[in-house]
């Protein structure tokens, strides 16, 4: 089983589109290869369900999150982060099966298991003994 | 002889067990603050504070975070933010017996023990404090103390 994972350019198909807000961050994301599938983890507060959408084509997943607009009333007094969309896409290869993708979204954290195809998944042989 | 050969080797068994905690530490989640050293390095969570007249309101992102990971404490002039991000639950390297047959491909999300202190510029209302999370967002709202609330003064004409 070889894992692989490039990152992939996103800006490029999404500023075709237009409409863009100023702000898109790239999400952190946790990967990790059970051999069965890709189990992905992102931290992408403040969206919501509806608001992620998550492709997969030609070995590429992508995943772009809106995020509303939530200003805080009055006069700044810190300004650590800013408030934005999120996108982020990884060229995963082949072997996966885009069907069985399964993504959910919980307290601010999006988690993506992308199976692989039956064909391709590593098999634990099971060794008999030998009748004497 | 052997005292040169010995004191030839210390360093270089030194250096093999700094390389062996360094591949430990690297396989394990990074620290919240992440491993840079930048700025912000030591700093989670990040936040944004306002002062919306009546109401000092801060806002932090807190992805992964149920209620009952945060501990908010305030005082008439500081707020702590104190709790623990879990590695999330079910994923492998936690110690599940899973983890052996797992390779990590990214692993960018913190995980552990926070404590952020922030002083607030007036004195609020610890009692009337209330706090929010939603989907890793937590809002806290201080509104300000009578004393520190504005006044507004009426000019009387002198006469």
């Amino acid at each position: 089983m070889s894992s692989s994972l490039t990152e992939t350019a996103p800006e490029i198909a999404g500023r075709q589109t237009g409409g863009e807000p100023a702000l898109t961050y790239q999400p952190h994301v946790d990967v990790c290869d059970t051999g069965s599938s890709l189990t992905i983890r992102a931290d992408i507060p403040g969206a919501s369900a509806e608001s992620i959408d998550v492709a997969f084509e030609d070995g590429v997943l992508s995943v772009h999150a809106k995020v509303p607009a939530r200003e805080l009333p009055g006069r700044v007094l810190r300004q650590e982060y800013g408030i934005g969309d999120y996108r982020r896409s990884f060229r995963l290869g082949d072997g996966f099966d885009g069907a069985g993708i399964t993504a959910e979204y919980r307290r601010g954290v999006l988690s993506i298991d992308v199976p692989r195809l039956a064909a391709v998944r590593p098999r634990k042989v099971e060794v008999r003994v030998a009748p004497a | 002889m052997q005292t040169f050969r010995a004191g030839f080797a210390l360093p270089l068994e030194e250096l093999r067990d700094e390389m062996d905690r360094l591949w430990t530490s690297l396989t394990a989640a990074p620290p919240l603050h992440g491993w840079g050293t930048e700025r912000r390095t030591g700093v989670f969570p990040a936040v944004n504070m306002r002062d919306g007249g009546d109401a000092i309101v801060i806002e932090a992102e807190l992805p992964g975070l149920d209620v009952g990971n945060i501990d908010i404490n305030v005082t008439a002039d500081e707020v702590v933010l104190k709790g623990t991000r879990p590695e999330a639950a079910g994923q492998p390297g936690n110690g599940s017996a899973a983890e052996a047959s797992v390779t990590w491909l990214r692993r960018e999300r913190g995980a552990g023990a926070f404590e952020r202190r922030l002083s607030l510029p007036v004195a609020v209302d610890a009692s009337r404090v209330e706090a929010q999370l939603v989907d890793g967002v937590l809002t806290v709202t201080c509104p300000k103390a009578p004393e520190s609330q504005p006044h507004k003064v009426t000019v009387r004409t002198a006469s």
